[in-house]
């Protein structure tokens, strides 16, 4: 058996959008459309304020929730984990939209693109790839997984901060690096766990580790720094 | 970790279920069946847009279209894999894209109206060459004016206009100075304008502060030597000085929000903490600075061994406690003779022609002024807005927790008193002597100028170069009365300009060009993209992007040469820059022909073969085998001769032969005084700090509000402006403001605003944050005009002065006028109607 994950660690990642970019060059996805995507969030308030980053993509869930939602039984678990949704049989339902805890799947009725009708970069190479009106998501670079090859986002994460392979294999990249973080204290965690999916996709790290000191802000806080570890 | 990661193959029990992904198809060849042999051909290049960073990528072409682009991750030294961002990786939206430039362009209307005509490169070419021949002989060649960017990442194509320009006589602008990257902080002090380590040795730092340097989003192919070498591996503790809450702050330690312009300030601060703590490394500061040369009281000038009658006006002297008495300084190098040990603090009485002259150490000078309360950390508070105990911490950590490293950014450079500002951070790094080991240094990373070879050979045909005048004057329309006599301001002013692959229309500075614009017989741009530069223009003429030409690139990032090659033909009818240069020539002046008779692979060898010691051996063979390391030592810590070799400062500035830089260091130490009249007309002898905005008009003094300019994640200055991939991520220009100065306003978040001075006005949208300062607004530079709700891009940032101390010498990109933009004060109201 095998369990394909990703890991994310949030320390290295400094929310670029590599990821979501190279996403799109490799899968081809329309405007508005976007599988892998980074959050940019601000939490609290100035001059005591971080800024955030969280990368989210489909987390691949063993107890898929988009799995069991599709009336057309058109979502599949391969033997590997990876959760695909067929485009022949799907009926664009957005029964699995509706259903994915994580916002992670997108159907949208109609298809804009990025170039003039006539480039054949789109119009002969992108355009032809992707069936319209059905529900979309990140499937992992399956074709890419198959070939040996890691994901798209993984290979072109300029800070190595997505780590890809089989949870199952105790040598495979993403194991040796779990244990590894964890003998730093470094425990993995899964986003939004309480939502009960089992998700394969992982995080490690603070999302945002500053602090911020001003003379306002020292005032204010009668001269006393403030924690302000993890959000 | 390498990237593409072997591991079992599962093809046999998987690949009949890859028909379920959401493309039906695998990249490379974007077919139902995978290509035919030879129908993909997978091409390893490297890109070269103003970021500089030259990324090495491998793209997979089918029927000349581009299917696939990923990092080439092939970089012989590990920890630079792989390299890229978004902007690089989304190149296929521009070069497919809906702006590129299909024919020469012919302007029908008046400038600016948007009526051309599309014209045979035939016709286009004739009609340039006629005008230019025309200005040629009423005027002289120097009345036409070359300004393309960036030349330091295009060797050979870039280089090829330099080369028609030199031949020519035409004048020639670098823009590296009007870009106002030119840090004359780092001239004044060390004499070359900005000196790096190549960006792997961040990773072994373990105390990094990064000043008005937003890294995570301007090198994001660098930043990893931050995030996982120096921080994950390496403990390392990263600050982050910037009045916004940056992409780079998401990864610092400690963000320390400061008011803008006052960062100099800061710095003399830090400096005290070092002194009163005792924290200065002596030994450095006696070897690699002017501390120890004594400064005469009757005329403010350094002693000389010729005021004393025994040497040369170029040997400086010293008082040596050991012997007690004056002693000449090495000329050659850094290294002081045994047993010396320079006086610092105490003055001295000597006899010059006959009479006694007071004689001080710099250091003495230097301690006068930062000892003094102005810089005391309780009263720099006041105006910096970071807490004393914060400054004292800071400044403590940075001189102890070592190897400890600055990165500065454009931000403090981008300012009238920039100079001062990066003055007092060199002054602080040279109290902690954090130079000349890895993890150790100041680096800058703005631009591109400082080539990685000598690129003499190819662009100055004979040592012939073209006449080189700052941008500044061109735009001002005729000389300072400051203005360097070196610099040949054309005898009939300028007639003729050529922009390549530059968009100044799009700059805080663009209506003064614009004016500039309107007094010439002709101007032409050459670009791949019909950006508002090419909308103003005479002629437009064509060219490929960088993924449909030859060339060499470099860049001061990391210290690989590489190839860039024709991955597609060039797109319509576009026409590469040696191309157009030559058929230039042809017409304008023929017997020039034959320097335009080489290919590019030609004047890579030519570049390689002149090129000098960092490139001795390599070959253009080993180039396109993959990326070639230059001759430099690993990992580069910058200024490696000087403090590696105790060669004396500067280091070389490339195209310019050794030795022309001493003219304005001629210590050949790191100078803290500056002994030139004028530095002393203005008080800046030593660095000091100088209020940011007290040498604005009155009334612009009087505006609430700071306004800083910083590059977009989404673009690379304006290019991407237009790109549609990076557009659909960033929708629309924003200006980021403090919720307390919107609500003073009546400003909501998602608000169509407007902000102002007296210079002009412009609109966009609200984006309210408490991620900046109050009291600061913050737009990320590079918008096209057509993308805002009205107005001119950045037109309130439009004064422009020259500081004298900028002008007392010249050297090209070296010893120039720089910009400060920054120095702006504007307000901003809510849009009603």
């Amino acid at each position: 058996m095998a369990r394909m994950a990703m890991l994310i660690d949030l320390t290295r990642c400094i929310g670029c959008d590599a990821c979501t970019v190279a996403c799109k060059q490799e899968n081809g996805t329309p405007v508005d459309v976007f599988f892998a995507r980074v959050f940019n969030i601000e939490v609290g308030a100035f001059p005591n304020v971080k800024r955030v980053y969280l990368p989210v993509l489909c987390y691949h869930c063993d107890d898929a929730p988009c799995l069991k939602s599709c009336p057309n039984k058109a979502i599949v678990r391969r033997k590997d984990g990876i959760v695909l949704i067929d485009q022949d049989r799907c009926r664009g339902t957005g029964a699995c939209v509706s259903a994915c805890p994580y916002g992670n799947i997108v159907l949208h009725d109609v298809d804009k693109w990025y170039l003039n009708d006539d480039e054949p970069y789109e119009s002969r190479f992108v355009k032809p790839r992707l069936k319209p009106q059905v529900a979309r998501k990140c499937t992992y670079c399956a074709h890419r997984v198959d070939e040996g090859l890691d994901p798209a986002c993984v290979v072109a994460c300029p800070t190595t901060a997505r780590i890809f392979g089989d949870l199952d294999d105790p040598g495979s990249p993403i194991s040796t690096y779990i244990v590894q973080e964890c003998e730093r204290g470094r425990e993995p965690f899964h986003l939004l766990e309480e939502a009960g999916t089992k998700p394969a996709g992982l995080y490690v790290g603070t999302m945002s580790e500053q602090e911020s000191f001003s003379s306002q802000h020292q005032r204010e806080q009668g001269g006393e720094r403030v924690d302000a570890t993890a959000v | 970790m390498t990237v593409v990661i072997a591991r079992p193959c599962r093809l046999s029990e998987n690949s009949h279920e890859t028909k379920h992904m959401a493309t039906r198809h695998a990249v490379p060849g974007r077919d139902k069946k995978p290509p035919a042999p030879g129908e993909a051909k997978v091409v390893r290049t490297t890109d070269s847009p103003n970021c500089t960073g030259a990324c090495g990528w491998l793209a997979t072409v089918v029927d000349d279209v581009i299917v696939d682009l990923k990092p080439a991750a092939d970089y012989p030294c590990e920890e630079y894999n792989p390299r890229g961002c978004l902007r690089g990786m989304s190149m296929t939206h521009m070069i497919y894209g809906p702006d590129r430039i299909k024919t020469p362009l012919i302007r029908e209307g008046e400038r600016g109206e948007g009526k051309w005509r599309e014209a045979t490169w035939d016709e286009a070419l004739d009609f340039i060459a006629g005008k230019m021949r025309r200005i040629i002989d009423d005027y002289g060649p120097e009345s036409l004016l070359l300004f393309n960017q960036v030349v330091g990442t295009s060797y050979v194509q870039k280089g090829a206009q330099v080369r028609m320009a030199a031949l020519l006589g035409m004048s020639f602008a670098t823009a590296y100075d009007f870009n106002g990257d030119i840090s004359m902080g780092f001239t004044h002090t060390i004499g070359i304008d900005c000196v790096e380590c190549e960006t792997k040795s961040w990773g072994y730092a373990k105390y990094a502060i990064l000043w008005s340097s937003n890294v995570f989003q301007t090198r994001i192919p660098d930043a990893k030597f931050l995030t996982k070498h120096a921080k994950q591996e390496n403990d390392a503790t990263i600050v982050c000085i910037d009045p916004r809450c940056s992409q780079t702050a998401k990864g610092s330690d400690l963000w320390l929000p400061i008011e803008p312009g006052t960062d100099c300030a800061l710095a003399l601060s830090m400096c005290q903490v070092l002194l009163r703590e005792k924290l200065v490394d002596w030994k450095f500061v006696e070897t690699f600075t002017d501390f120890g040369t004594l400064i005469r009281e009757d005329n403010g000038m350094r002693l000389r061994a010729s005021d004393l009658g025994i040497g040369g006006e170029d040997e400086f002297m010293a008082w040596d406690e050991t012997s007690d008495s004056v002693i000449v300084l090495p000329k050659d190098t850094l290294r002081l003779p045994e047993g010396v040990r320079l006086s610092i603090r105490n003055s001295r009485t000597v006899e010059i022609d006959g009479k006694p002259v007071a004689v001080t150490p710099v250091f003495r000078l230097i301690e006068d002024v930062v000892m003094s309360a102005e810089y005391d950390p309780d009263r720099v508070e006041k105006i910096t807005h970071i807490p004393a105990e914060t400054i004292r911490q800071v400044a403590r950590d940075y001189a102890t927790k070592r190897p400890s490293s600055i990165i500065i950014g454009m931000g403090i450079n981008h300012r009238l008193h920039g100079d001062l500002t990066i003055r007092s951070i060199l002054l602080l790094s040279a109290l902690a002597g954090a130079h000349g080991k890895p993890g150790e240094s100041v680096s800058i990373y703005s631009g591109q100028h400082h080539f990685r070879l000598d690129v003499s050979p190819w662009w100055f045909p004979g040592g012939k170069r073209p006449n080189a005048v700052p941008m500044h004057y061109f735009v001002l329309g005729k000389p300072t009365e400051t203005i360097n006599p070196k610099i040949k301001f054309p005898k009939n002013g300028f007639k003729g300009l050529f922009v390549s692959h530059g968009n100044p229309l799009v700059t805080e500075f663009s209506e003064p060009i614009k004016r500039a614009i309107d007094n010439l017989d002709l101007f032409v741009t050459i670009d791949f993209s019909m950006s508002p530069t090419c909308e103003y223009s005479d002629v437009v003429l064509p060219a490929p992007t960088f993924w449909e030409k030859v060339d060499l690139v470099g860049t001061s990032c990391h210290p690989y040469l590489q190839m860039q090659q024709e991955v597609l033909t060039p797109r319509y009818d576009s026409r590469t820059e040696m191309w157009i240069v030559r058929e230039l020539v042809r017409r304008v002046e023929p017997s020039l022909l034959n320097y335009f008779d080489v290919s590019e692979y030609d004047a890579i060898e030519m570049l390689l073969e002149g090129g000098g010691k960092e490139v001795a051996g390599i070959t253009l063979d080993q180039l396109l085998e993959g990326p070639v390391r230059l001759k430099v030592p690993d990992p580069e810590v910058g200024c490696d001769e000087q403090f590696a070799d105790l060669h004396p400062f500067p280091p070389r500035a490339y195209p310019f032969p050794e030795g022309v830089q001493r003219e304005f260091l001629k210590t050949g130490r790191m100078e803290f005084y500056k002994e030139e009249e004028v530095f002393r007309k203005i008080g800046e002898q030593v660095p000091i700090y100088k209020p940011a905005f007290e040498h604005l008009p009155e009334s612009d003094q009087k505006l609430p509000l700071s306004i800083v300019t910083p590059h977009s994640k989404w673009r690379v200055h304006s290019t991407h402006s237009n790109n549609p991939v990076l557009l659909n991520l960033n929708r629309r220009p924003e200006v980021e403001i403090n919720p307390r100065d919107a609500a003073a306003r009546g400003i909501r978040d998602g608000d169509p605003v407007e902000i102002f001075n007296d210079n002009g006005s412009y609109r966009l949208w609200a984006l309210v944050t408490e991620t900046i300062k109050p009291g600061v607004l913050c737009v990320d530079h590079g918008w096209w005009d057509r993308y805002l709700g009205g107005g001119k891009y950045h037109s309130v940032h439009t004064h422009q002065k020259i500081k004298p101390t900028h002008e007392n010498y010249y050297l090209p990109a070296v010893y120039a006028p720089g910009q400060h933009w920054k120095d702006t004060r504007v307000d901003i109201r809510k849009v009603t109607k």
